[in-house]
């Protein structure tokens, strides 16, 4: 994996390709998928992603179905020759996660100040969130611990609930055993 | 027969071994290569890119062999969607054992090698395959 703050600039893997404008379905369907693998854009048709097994395999997948939609694709694997532009490359991509994660600070904020089960319900769905956040994000920003931390303190007011709810599983499932044979 | 399949395997190929090996050859025999030009002309190719057996409109090889080999069994698919989702996590199927089997497979990659690894998860899958068996039997989680 590249290292920024490293001694040389790190290996990259990046997906060239072109697709025809139309149909637009398979454009589509590679941009969210290079979306959601957190890409670097480096210019039009460019991506980038710190070098990994499995950076590489999931843009190698990319571009087959690149080809398999009538485009064109290739699959390098590069260093920077400069540390400056591996270290703007890294800064653009921690950059569109502190976006993500601000997105998820204000929305605890925001549910901080709600009832239980909706704030249960947004505890559970923002945990998902920075699941899929902590996925594409190589270069972890400070926001990444205060998002966690925020998400943490929404569901740990809702203690309470959670514990009557095992406390009824457990006696559901004691009244079960008894009546088994 | 001779399969091959890219080295340094992660949950998606590792599930097809198993997959091959215990439903469509009883014989199979695996090899890793590094690169698609290194498959042997005798051995059958998948989880590679550019290989029939790969991935194809939005499944997984492990789906793609599936369809390929006709294996309707529903014990099957849901494995299928438990591999779709530790490789592709692109939320198709609600599979929670999905990041588990990522990170334990990750993990295992670390510390053996190829050959190894199928070692290891041949059991595990097949425990994975007599639990869903079970589960589907009862119609609830089994003990």
């Amino acid at each position: 994996m590249a290292d920024a703050g490293g001694n040389g600039p790190g290996e990259w893997v990046l997906l060239s390709y072109w697709l025809p404008r139309e149909p637009s379905t398979p454009r589509i369907s590679v941009w969210r998928k290079l979306k959601r693998l957190g890409i670097a854009q480096i210019s039009d048709g460019l991506v980038a992603l710190p070098a990994d097994a499995r950076t590489r395999e999931q843009l190698e997948w990319i571009a087959q179905e690149v080809i398999e939609a009538g485009g064109r694709a290739g699959i390098w694997l590069a260093r920077p020759a400069a540390l400056a532009q591996e270290r703007a490359l890294a800064a653009a991509l921690a950059a569109a996660r502190v976006t993500e994660y601000r997105a998820v600070l204000a929305q605890a904020a925001q549910a901080a100040g709600s009832g239980g089960a909706a704030r249960a319900a947004t505890a559970q769905r923002l945990r998902a969130e920075l699941r899929r956040i902590a996925r594409r994000d190589y270069f972890p920003p400070p926001e990444r611990d205060r998002a966690r931390a925020a998400v943490q303190d929404l569901s740990g007011q809702d203690t309470d609930p959670d514990t009557a709810d095992r406390d009824t599983a457990d006696q559901v499932a004691a009244a079960v055993r008894e009546q088994q044979p | 027969m001779r399969w091959a399949t890219r080295a340094s395997i992660h949950i998606d190929r590792a599930a097809c071994a198993w997959l091959i090996g215990r439903h469509i050859d009883t014989e199979a025999e695996f090899v890793f290569v590094a690169d698609p030009a290194d498959v042997p002309a005798d051995a059958t190719a998948f989880d590679m890119r550019g290989a029939g057996l790969g991935h194809h409109g939005g499944d997984c090889s492990f789906e793609t062999i599936l369809r390929h080999y006709e294996l309707t069994d529903p014990v099957l698919w849901r494995i299928a969607a438990i591999v779709h989702e530790a490789d592709l996590d692109d939320e198709r199927y609600d599979a929670p054992e999905a990041p588990g089997f990522d990170v334990a497979l990750r993990g295992l990659s670390m510390i053996c090698d190829d050959t190894q690894v199928l070692t290891v998860t041949g059991p595990l899958f097949d425990g994975l395959y007599e639990y869903h068996r079970r589960a589907m039997l009862l119609g609830r989680e089994p003990a």
